[in-house]
């Protein structure tokens, strides 16, 4: 099964599947018990995988089709609370706990920078990121430790961003990505010389607000 | 044998297609109402026309990595210039006060005030895909279903990727004026990366230039400038990408200076239209760069190839990243 029908059978069950693509899946299924087998395993391993959250009106779902068939709702695939927890623990444990040595340490690095005093609490309240996708592979401990960025990468974070928002591509995101780090840069910059002219001032711009207060002490 | 496993898979079978069947009924009954009010891309015309006329004010609601934080946003076009003030309202307090391409950072814990320039497209909202970016076939653009957003009617635009080299996107556009009430990034199995929400907003009251103000007084701040970030230049290069995930080409190619570097990188930016990668290759320095790292949605990727370090950077998965900093190769 490829990648492109994993997801379109997820946008499916989201309920994301734009009509005419759900008729032409459906009549694919139809066609074909082998892939049916591999979809509802796929579906199977899918709930499995995202633990907290249910399939969005899954439930609700569950049940009508039960009725639809005549069925008890139990005969519906679905992996009870329980052994869902115990199937995902051995599995799980060791890249969770990899993943939060880097989210800390990223955390404190930058905390660090502007000189804030609680980096731990910070750290702390940062939730690991997720597990990525198969094809990626966990970092051992070691790399874990020297994964934060260092002042190169966080050149390389900075020029990315700026590049990318100039070809306007996920600016939203990218922007507060880069205020984080320019955050941690601050020590860097150069002090404005009292009374100096701001900066390349746009012409024809309003005055900034408050600059008044950078005039000869 | 063959007849005993026939029989079990085809109860197997029957069971999961009629599932399947009734899935797909229920499901394709209950979707088609919203679509009824124009094509995906006519979403997202109004919505780039809304967010460059619109004057509000509001509160965003930023998640990520199970932490959450809120953003007070005031936006007004005075004469075509955009004003704009964000402030957090948890942590440092951070102000961020923008006037045309002038934005000054107000860190009040550290009573500093940093002026920037930043370019036309970078205000909150102003980068959201717009109908003339290139899909191409990477993604797939639709209308998905009606919900209420900061108790507004919105019709939610899914943007859904083909295959797991880039994440998704989803947006709630307020159905009267097409204006981004909430915006998700998702990775391919659905999971939330980050999220942008108005718990509330203001969209029709006109904004006073009293709000677009600092909302603190300034007096002693001390004010630093924009360091010298990067002196750049289109340049031809023989390093090439041998492994791209499909969809992505070269938008440009530069050399840049980079602060603290010795001698200047080789910048090269793919992108499929929506997300992009960086890829930088210096001359092996000193500095070791750590193999993978995250920043906010941004994942790296860096490995030393003979005499380079190679480090990819972008807002993409991190198998993705990994990829094409692997693959590059000198021509």
């Amino acid at each position: 099964m490829n990648d492109a029908l994993k997801m379109q059978i997820s946008a499916f069950v989201d309920g994301e599947l734009p009509e005419n693509e759900s008729e032409l899946l459906l009549r694919r299924l139809s066609q074909d018990a082998t892939l049916r087998t591999q979809v509802s395993q796929y579906l199977r391993i899918g709930r499995l995988m995202r633990r907290e959250r249910e399939v969005p009106r899954m439930d609700e779902l569950r049940k009508r089709i039960a009725a639809a068939l005549g069925e008890q709702p139990d005969e519906i695939p679905a992996a009870p609370e329980r052994s869902r927890r115990r199937l995902l623990k051995p599995a799980a444990g060791v890249a969770i706990a990899a993943s939060v040595a880097i989210v800390a340490l990223v955390g404190l690095r930058q905390a660090e920078i502007p000189g804030v005093g609680e980096p731990s609490a910070r750290a702390a309240a940062s939730q690991p990121s997720t597990e990525r996708v198969a094809g990626y592979t966990e970092p051992s401990p070691e790399e874990a430790l020297r994964s934060r960025p260092g002042d190169m990468l966080t050149q390389y974070y900075l020029s990315h961003g700026a590049t990318s928002a100039e070809l306007g591509a996920n600016g939203i995101l990218t922007r507060l990505v880069t205020l984080e780090l320019r955050e941690g840069e601050l020590v860097e910059v150069v002090a404005q010389p009292p009374g100096a002219e701001m900066p390349s001032p746009a012409p024809g711009d309003t005055e900034p607000p408050g600059e008044d207060g950078s005039e000869e002490r | 044998m063959q007849r005993g496993e026939y029989r079990m898979n085809c109860t197997g079978c029957k069971t999961e297609s009629q599932w399947l069947l009734a899935v797909f009924l229920l499901v394709t009954a209950t979707s088609a109402s919203a679509r009824d009010r124009g094509s995906p891309n006519d979403w997202l015309d109004r919505m780039s026309a809304a967010v460059a006329t619109t004057d509000y004010e509001g509160t965003v609601i930023r998640r990520q990595n199970g932490e959450a934080q809120a953003l007070k946003v005031v936006h007004k076009v005075i004469d075509g210039v955009v004003n704009e003030k964000v402030i957090t309202q948890e942590g440092n307090g951070l102000e961020i006060i923008r006037i045309g391409n002038e934005v000054h950072c107000i860190l009040p814990d550290k009573k500093s005030v940093l002026i920037e320039q930043w370019n036309d497209r970078s205000t909150l909202f102003s980068t959201l895909p717009s109908s003339d970016v290139s899909f191409g076939s990477e993604y797939d653009l639709s209308v998905v279903r009606e919900e209420r957003v900061a108790g507004r009617p919105t019709v939610l635009l899914a943007i859904r990727p083909h295959d797991s080299f880039r994440f998704g996107h989803r947006i709630w556009l307020d159905r009267e004026t097409a204006f981004p009430l909430r915006t998700e990034l998702v990775d391919n199995d659905g999971q939330l990366i980050e999220q942008f929400k108005f718990a509330d907003i203001n969209l029709e009251s006109s904004v006073s230039q009293q709000a677009l103000e600092p909302s603190i007084n300034l007096d002693n701040f001390v004010w630093y400038t924009d360091p010298v970030r990067a002196e750049t230049a289109e340049v031809e290069t023989n390093w090439v990408c041998d492994d791209l995930p499909p969809g992505f080409r070269v938008i440009s190619t530069r050399h840049e200076q980079l602060p603290g570097a010795d001698a200047p990188v080789t910048h090269i930016v793919y992108g499929d239209g929506l997300a992009t990668v960086s890829v930088f290759i210096a001359e092996n320095e000193d500095e070791e760069i750590a193999r993978r790292s995250n920043v906010g949605v941004s994942s790296s990727f860096s490995l030393e190839s003979g005499d380079y370090q190679i480090t990819a950077v972008g807002e993409v998965p991190a198998e993705t990243v990994q990829r094409i900093a692997s693959s590059m190769r000198l021509r």
